[in-house]
């Protein structure tokens, strides 16, 4: 079932065409997005961008789908979570579009869509390759700018939210880390670049929530804090300092990740574990999380493109490839946006 | 317009100040408009002639450039249309490849440094990757095209926004508060009870007119932490977390938090419906507010605005919190 996907959850204008689970387009207007050019803004109040850039996204997503819209047999929109005025744009486009073509509406949670990610294929994979054999229940760890959530699947379709964070998101500390070392923004990503030539022993923070793992809670306040504090005492920074405060600052958010993965899959052990979201493109988290699951003999994956990692459309298509084959469609004059729509709460 | 190569990826090169090119290059990219193209200039002091460094620039040309690196300033308006974003930024990078920078020096001017795929097409390293992947008209919109094999497979240059630093932004210092109190918080358990304390005493305007909370403070300083206070007081029970990414979270649809971070302009947020809000007598609270001032001075009357500082003590762990109102 060909499935034209739209979300405009925050920042990001995506489209995206699918194909149950392989992925014929995928594209977004984006200013924060890894692989994205220099495209000008941080778009913020995106409302007034995605009305001018939605029609014409979804026109590329179909032309390099090589679809026509007539090809098109479901519609796919991110209810939510997200800013509520920006949501509202794919969802009035996605009614327009479904009253137009007369197809069904499927409304998808977005964090659903990183969290199913992985199971995403190209579209120059090889018809005959065998899908990705996940075992269920299987963990997964949504870790972006918004979210930080450790989300137990206990089939697709059925979620259960082990934890999550009760101030910030893993990408927004690694953001705001970076700004405090004066490297702009979005700067999670070279905060990274950096952190590879730092030292370790060069200085200490805080691991956050250290020892109380069990509240299965992230917390990065205090050690934004704390980050706060060291650098106001090494101004002025040289590259030298820079380089050991971001491997420092790095080490510490990736351990407290670290440790609550390992608690997790304790203590609720599946055999696959998906990672989904912006900073799973990260390689130095990669590596991490790939070594805790290698240790428990857990599968691990990744979405097959750094363009799937960040806010994008192809993933809210994958999740509603899923909702299509359990005929979970949306009547489009009871679609509303959802802002904090939970996760566990996709029934 | 030319083909060219770099320490990341083949780039697209016009003169960058040449209108008639960047229409061309536009055709090429077939890009929408408004999408703008990053420049590629020889040193900082040429940087300096087509944008506004600040010290955030500053230090990031000092530390990283050249090398693959796109720092966007405010930029002065010295390149052809489409060049700066609808916002007037520029993105301006120094490549570590010695001929691009050669031929920027010769030619005296910028040249576009975006890449040389169309708009959503393979990443290219090699002339073939662009070849087999455009039309013959877009092949006859290039004039020359340098080919210097497969270049490494090294990543596309990174991004870095630097504006969010420009905003010129109203101290709460500055601003004259009547009935200034202050109070010294030891722990984010003190600094979530002023937040309910502070809620206490406002509460009796609810449901007559907005309240307002305009937290200032440093990165890490307790605004979330003080808004969590808030949110307990008014006995919400979930959880408060920093709206940073989301720029605005409702609460049970009774406290709207809202982040102006990430805001340009203070025009933003009423972009979100903060004017709404206000009519419909909400409770706010909303971090970085000093990026905003200017738009929330002007519901002093019709809402009841709480100024809120917090400031780094001397000590571990302790904050100076102050509040009044205008």
């Amino acid at each position: 079932m060909k499935i034209l996907a739209v979300d405009t959850s925050c920042d990001e204008t995506a489209a995206a065409v699918t194909d149950g689970t392989t992925v014929l387009s995928n594209v977004m207007w984006s200013q924060a997005s890894l692989h994205a050019e220099f495209g000008g803004v941080v778009p913020s109040v995106a409302q007034r961008a995605h009305e001018e850039r939605i029609d014409w996204m979804i026109e590329r997503a179909l032309r390099q789908a090589g679809c026509r819209m007539a090809d098109i047999e479901a519609v796919a929109v991110t209810a939510g979570p997200g800013l509520a005025i920006a949501l509202g744009v794919g969802i009035k486009k996605a009614k327009e579009l479904v009253s137009k073509l007369k197809v069904p509406l499927i409304s998808v949670n977005h964090v659903e869509g990183h969290a199913l990610s992985p199971l995403a294929r190209a579209r120059t994979e090889s018809q005959d390759a065998r899908p990705k054999r996940i075992e269920f229940p299987a963990t997964a760890l949504v870790a972006s700018g918004k979210h930080c959530d450790i989300i137990r699947i206990e089939k697709i379709g059925t979620y259960k939210l082990l934890a999550h964070t009760i101030d910030d998101a893993l990408g927004e500390a690694l953001d705001k880390a970076a700004r405090m070392l004066g490297m702009g923004y979005p700067g999670g990503a070279i905060l990274e670049k950096m952190a590879k030539k730092g030292n370790l022993e060069t200085y200490d923070l805080p691991t956050p929530m250290l020892g109380r793992e069990e509240r299965l809670e992230f917390s990065y306040s205090g050690l934004k804090t704390a980050m706060w504090r060291l650098v106001q005492k090494e101004l002025p920074l040289t590259p030298e300092k820079i380089y050991n405060l971001a491997a420092v600052f790095q080490n510490k958010a990736f351990l407290h990740v670290e440790r609550l993965l390992i608690r997790v899959l304790d203590e609720y052990p599946t055999q696959d574990f998906l990672f989904g979201g912006g900073v799973s493109a990260n390689s130095e988290l990669r590596k991490r999380v790939r070594k805790i699951c290698r240790q428990r003999n857990v599968g691990m994956h990744l979405p097959y493109s750094k363009r799937l990692c960040g806010d994008n459309a192809a993933m809210i298509g994958v999740a509603a490839g899923f909702k299509a084959a359990r005929r979970e469609f949306t009547d489009p004059d009871k679609i509303d946006r959802l802002p904090r729509w939970k996760v566990d709460e996709v029934k | 317009m030319v083909i060219y190569p770099t320490e990341t990826v083949y780039g697209a090169g016009v003169d960058a100040t040449n209108a008639e090119a960047v229409k061309r290059l536009s055709k090429y990219k077939t890009r929408p408009l408004g999408k703008p193209y990053s420049i590629a200039v020889t040193n900082r002091e040429m940087a300096e002639k087509y944008a506004q460094l600040n010290p955030t620039a500053d230090n990031l040309y000092k530390n990283w450039l050249p090398g693959p690196v796109t720092i966007v300033s405010r930029g002065k308006h010295k390149v052809a249309p489409g060049v700066e974003s609808e916002t007037g930024t520029l993105g301006i990078r120094i490549p570590d490849y010695p001929m691009v920078t050669d031929i920027v020096r010769a030619l005296g001017r910028p040249i576009t440094a975006t890449s040389a795929n169309a708009s959503y097409q393979k990443r290219p390293y090699k002339l073939s990757d662009i070849w087999d992947n455009i039309s013959n008209k877009q092949k006859d919109l290039i004039d020359l095209a340098i080919d210097a094999g497969e270049l490494p497979h090294n990543e596309p240059s990174t991004v870095i926004d630097t504006t969010l630093d420009d905003v010129v932004v109203l101290r709460l210092g500055e601003i004259k508060l009547k009935d200034r109190n202050e109070v010294v918080s030891r722990s984010e358990e003190d600094t979530q009870n002023i937040g309910k304390e502070l809620w206490q005493s406002y509460e009796s305007h609810a449901g007559q007119r907005a309240i307002v909370f305009a937290l200032e403070g440093e990165l890490g300083s307790g605004k979330t932490v003080f808004t969590k206070g808030l949110a307990r007081a008014m006995g919400i029970k979930e959880e408060v977390v920093s709206p940073t990414f989301n720029l605005e979270l409702d609460y049970e649809g009774r406290l709207i938090h809202i982040d102006a971070w990430r805001m340009q302009t203070a025009g933003e947020l009423d972009g979100l419906g903060f004017g709404e809000m206000i009519h419909d007598k909400s409770v706010l609270a909303v971090e970085w507010a000093d990026r905003v001032a200017e738009t929330i001075r002007k519901y002093n009357e019709e809402a009841v605005v709480v100024w809120v500082k917090i400031e780094y003590g001397k000590r571990e762990n302790e904050r100076i919190i102050g509040w009044g109102s205008l």
